[in-house]
């Protein structure tokens, strides 16, 4: 493992502080609770490296902001939270469609509409996954400790210009406000493994952004350089252009899937926390995996041995390894602050429906007490 | 050192945030982990404020303070201490502002309650208000002996503008020597 630093901190200031490690040189958004720190914090660092933060009309000028960024060839983020999301939609299925590479740090409250604006949920992972109509293949990383604010949001810049899409980075009210240590890469190391977007370098008149292989994703020069292409949410062909052309139009959203779906291997991640020798299976993500990390070193303290799977990347899902662990565990909890939205994605990876769940959504946190009595209740 | 399990609560605007950050942090830096979270409503000014703070020598995962293990409890605001009040430990101490903070007969039974007009102190003797967050960090310290006082006092003043440091350095002393006159008591 390379080399760590020491860094103390909340969840929202690491996330900032990891986009401009990685490369970001825009920021646009609008303030919402619980994620305001990212927009203050990046406002302050961005114009210190030539970088710019903007502070848009409101979330939907904050994302088509950093998509024009974008689309000029630099690295681009916008934060938010659901109800955010929620108005940044239609634009986060535009850069899906016309394939722009973003981060979307969602700091996850209470919802639906406003809900509860100073409360931890995890009720946006549902809505991550398809925040937009029509049909294209989410990427959502979620991050379960103050580390991990900082390494999933450099590794959804690094997907992000991979796979030429919006990514999601899901933070939530507890661990984007929560303030202490965390031991991450150096600056050093995190330049070292940027990788950009891929570019075309040929020829202007033979530059086909959309023509390529039916497993890869667009290559999109950067806008203004000499390599002309058109830009739209419209079904398009090659070079861009709008088209009804059947063979056409299947192969573009079939290109969307594929150049997910044919990579996981570059996009899963996952920890796996007392799994060898456990009987108990829980399944959790993010702030809720650290209420069931305490839960599980004191169930072991009275002979009850459980164990924590938590996928990283929840969107697309570890479903593989999903299957194979339900294929040995028979006692299986999954515990999430919603009424189990990712428990449906459990089932259907699993193949099987008896899987006991703990949910909450009251804006409160889990505490280990909640997963204790709930795992001595059902197992 | 075993788990210090400190909880700050008042209501909104009042600025109690801020010690909690600084115990963290001078937890960390001293060697060993520290984490503070914040609890507040929507209310911008007013509603109440709670600040857990956990300082240990092994790893924190849960960072909230767990009822019933709080060994200090600090509250500047009659609301917050009835809210929190629950989560302390039996036998416990609870610091309160008495100007604003009435404790029932039942909970000097049960607890430690101490009674320091933190808020007084600090817009009267030190001379601006903003720093009872300083004076609370002293009055805490002095009661549970979590961190040695310079590693305390440095973190305290690397989060504070220079021009302010005499100002909170004397906040500090206060706070201390009105913890340690109330321990005589």
């Amino acid at each position: 493992m390379s080399e760590l630093r020491e860094i103390i901190s909340t969840g929202n200031d690491l996330a900032a502080i990891a986009a401009v490690d990685a490369g970001c040189m825009f920021f646009g958004g609008y303030p919402i609770t619980p994620s305001s720190e990212v927009m203050h914090t990046i406002s302050d660092l961005l114009p210190r490296v030539g970088g710019a933060a903007v502070q848009m009309e409101d979330e939907i000028g904050g994302v088509a902001a950093a998509i024009g960024a974008s689309m000029s060839g630099v690295r681009s983020l916008t934060a938010t939270s659901g109800p955010g999301i929620s108005l940044k939609a239609e634009n986060l299925g535009l850069a899906q469609m016309a394939e722009v590479p973003l981060v979307v740090v969602n700091v996850m409250r209470g919802g639906p509409s406003t809900g509860l604006p100073t409360r931890v949920a995890q009720g946006d992972v549902a809505q991550a996954k398809n925040p937009s109509h029509g049909d294209y293949k989410s990427i959502t990383l979620c991050a379960g400790n103050l580390a991990e604010c900082y390494t999933e949001t450099v590794r959804a810049f690094n997907l992000a210009d991979r796979f030429m899409q919006p990514v999601f980075v899901l933070l939530d009210e507890t661990i984007g406000h929560m303030h202490g240590k965390a031991m991450i890469p150096t600056q050093e190391a995190v330049k070292a493994g940027i990788k950009l977007r891929k570019t075309f370098d040929g020829p202007a008149e033979e530059y086909k952004p959309y023509g390529v292989a039916q497993d890869e994703p667009a290559v999109l020069n950067p806008m203004f350089t000499g390599y002309r292409y058109h830009f739209t949410g419209l079904h398009h062909d090659a070079d861009g252009f709008p088209t009804e052309e059947i063979e056409t139009c299947r192969k573009l959203i079939d290109r969307l899937f594929r150049k997910v779906d044919e990579h996981r291997d570059e996009i899963e991640l996952n920890e796996e926390y007392m799994l060898e020798d456990a009987d108990i299976l829980l399944i959790g993500y993010g702030s809720a995996s650290l209420a069931i990390k305490e839960a599980i070193n004191e169930l072991r303290k009275e002979g009850i041995k459980a164990g924590m799977f938590r996928p990283i990347t929840l969107w697309p899902s570890p479903e593989e390894r999903l299957y194979e662990l339900g294929q040995k565990f028979d006692k299986v909890l999954s515990v999430e602050l919603n009424q189990g939205q990712y428990l449906e994605e459990i089932q259907r990876a699993m193949g099987r429906k008896d899987i006991e769940k703990l949910t909450k959504t009251n804006g409160r946190p889990f505490s280990p007490a909640d997963i204790i009595e709930k795992v001595k209740e059902v197992f | 050192m075993s788990r210090i399990v400190m909880r700050f609560t008042g209501v909104g605007g009042q600025g109690v945030l801020l010690a909690g950050e600084i115990f963290a942090a001078a937890k960390i830096k001293a060697g060993g982990y520290g984490v503070k979270t914040a609890t507040y409503t929507s209310q911008v000014r007013g509603g109440p404020t709670v600040v857990d703070i956990q300082l240990d020598d092994e790893e924190i995962w849960y960072p909230y303070a767990i009822d019933g293990q709080i060994d200090f409890m600090l509250s500047v605001a009659d609301k917050s201490y009835q809210l929190f009040k629950n989560g302390t430990k039996e036998g416990g101490t609870i610091v309160i502002e008495p100007n604003l903070v009435s404790p029932t007969e039942e909970d000097r039974k049960k607890w430690n309650i101490v009674e320091i007009p933190i808020i007084t102190i600090a817009k009267e003797e030190v001379g601006n208000v903003i720093t009872q967050s300083v004076v609370a960090l002293a009055i805490a310290n002095e009661y549970t002996k979590a961190l040695d006082e310079k590693i305390l006092i440095d973190t305290m003043l690397s989060k504070v503008p220079p021009k302010v440091h005499e100002l909170n350095l004397k906040a500090y002393e206060l706070g201390k020597k009105y913890a340690q006159e109330s321990m005589k008591k």
